[in-house]
């Protein structure tokens, strides 16, 4: 088992899901795709990236619609 | 005569108001139709005649009185509870927001269109109806979520249908099929009645053939006219990184000349966050379904689908929090960049529709499983929740449909339909009226 398997069946034995032989290796290929994308995401500088406070999708960020 | 479903959705309103044909007569024509030309494709697996026939006889003298239209299966009707691609029915029976649109409307409900199994993937090649085949190849992805809709309709069995998309799943498919697919700004029109109805990313809208029957089942949907003829001359924001990068070059150049035939102002421009839009989106996308999947559903699952949500939940939170943050910054330079042009384009897809025995597109990067390379192309309109259309703009030589997707201001949706309706005079129609094998046209 390496540090993927690991990791998977322990994340999901703490949360009570099963997984078995074709779980994994669904699991493996999803991040294979996009594993890599989320970790540049995880390890993006984003000091100064302020949220968004009530986001409404609908409209411009409601601190832009005053200005 | 012809036949009513070769007409366009604008045709067959104005001839049943007329007089010139029986609603009744393009019903059953209608059904007929679908009975034809949909076992290849299962895009349409459910019709209902008789609630059809009841919804006829109810219907008022609205804009779409007796024009029959598909809505995608994640819909309260009064008869049938959505299904969301699967086996099991999400919502009872009931009337959705949708459903009184199309109602007060006069339209006809002819069947609910397939999609891809909780609406999770670009290809619909997973579904409980079967994998939804593509009118231009029935061995290749008709698209997703939404493929349903869009292959029904570019096989000409019903002029206009309701997609939602809340990762692409409505540009996606159109681009697919060779349709014009509009998702509107979110919130535009109600989602009440619809198995995301939580979803901070999602928004219906018309899937049709060419921009004038969209902008006609788009007022009905919204309840509100979207008023044409605004100025031809746009200016047109290039996004370059990373919506024009690794790219299947057929797909770039059909794109490109049909922005350079526009006669538009292209401008090149950046937009701060874009480079992480792709995963933002689906993580947002994602995490906000998880909590409504619960250990039956689960277990009931499509095995594939059943281990993605097993990998969707051990994400870690961080990168929610992350995500949206990426998703403040895009909304705020999104705000800049629609001050400096009218409109963004880029290709709807990266690659043509890919084959449903092995839905992986070929780039200048490598091999792919299609919906990586989609969503980067389809969720920053989600996760910025302003409206975005895909416009039919070549045939691809693997013979399927090219589209470019064009987005604008939040509430701008007359922009993005006069946009298509240029794109469609100055290629003088040549891909919205293209026939695929499937509707008659030679193979």
């Amino acid at each position: 088992m390496d540090a993927f398997e690991g990791f998977v069946r322990a994340g999901l034995d703490l949360r009570g899901i099963p997984a078995d032989e074709s779980d994994v290796a669904v699991m493996r290929a999803a991040d294979a795709v996009y594993g890599p994308a989320i970790r540049r995401l995880l390890d993006a500088d984003l000091a100064g990236a302020m949220p968004e406070v009530g986001l409404d999708p609908s409209g411009p960020p409601r601190e832009l619609r005053e200005a | 005569m012809s036949h009513p479903q070769d007409l366009s959705l604008v045709q067959q309103a104005a001839a049943i108001a007329s007089g010139e044909i029986d609603p009744r007569e393009v019903l059953d024509a209608t059904l007929d139709r679908i009975r034809e030309r949909d076992p290849a494709l299962r895009s349409v697996p459910v019709v209902f005649p008789e609630e059809s026939r009841e919804m006829l006889d109810g219907a008022p003298r609205g804009p779409l009185h007796g024009v029959p239209i598909g809505v995608k299966d994640m819909f309260r009707l009064p008869w049938r509870g959505p299904r969301d691609g699967t086996a099991r029915e999400q919502l009872p029976p009931g009337e959705s927001a949708v459903y009184r649109r199309l109602h007060e409307a006069g339209a006809v409900i002819v069947g609910v269109t397939n999609m891809h199994f909780w609406g999770g993937g670009s290809t619909g090649h997973v579904s409980a109806y079967g994998p939804v085949g593509n009118p231009w190849d029935p061995a290749r992805c008709g698209g997703g979520s939404s493929g349903g809709s869009a292959a029904a309709v570019g096989a000409r069995m019903i002029a206009g249908a309701v997609g939602v998309d809340g990762g692409g799943s409505i540009r996606l498919p159109a681009a697919y099929c060779g349709i014009t697919g509009l998702k509107f700004t979110y919130g535009r029109i109600p989602l009440q009645g619809y198995t995301h109805e939580f979803a901070s990313m999602d928004a219906a809208g018309p899937m049709c053939r060419d921009a004038a029957d969209a902008r006609l089942l788009g007022e009905v949907l919204a309840g509100a006219p979207i008023p044409a003829g605004g100025p031809s001359a746009l200016r047109i924001g290039i996004v370059r990184d990373p919506f024009w990068t690794d790219l299947d070059p057929e797909v770039q150049r059909a794109c490109e000349d049909a922005l350079e035939v526009s006669g538009w102002t292209l401008q090149e421009m950046e937009i701060t966050g874009a480079e992480h839009a792709q995963i933002a989106a689906v993580a947002r996308l994602t995490l906000e379904g998880l909590q409504t999947i619960d250990a039956d559903a689960l277990a009931d699952a499509d095995p594939i689908m059943r281990a993605l949500v097993k990998y969707e939940k051990l994400l870690p939170a961080e990168l929610l929090v992350r995500a949206d943050l990426i998703r403040a910054r895009i909304r705020r330079a999104l705000l800049g960049a629609f001050e400096r042009c009218d409109a963004i384009a880029w290709p709807t897809v990266p690659a043509p529709a890919p084959a449903i025995e092995a839905p992986v597109v070929e780039l200048p990067s490598g091999q792919h499983p299609a919906d990586a390379p989609n969503v980067r192309q389809s969720g920053f309109g989600n996760l910025a929740g302003v409206p975005g259309i895909s416009v039919p703009v070549g045939l691809h030589s693997t013979g399927v449909p090219i589209g470019l997707q064009l987005q604008a201001a939040w509430g701008r949706e007359s922009v993005l339909l006069d946009a298509a309706e240029h794109l469609e005079r100055v290629t003088e129609r040549a891909y919205v009226d293209a026939l695929p094998p499937v509707a008659g046209a030679p193979a």
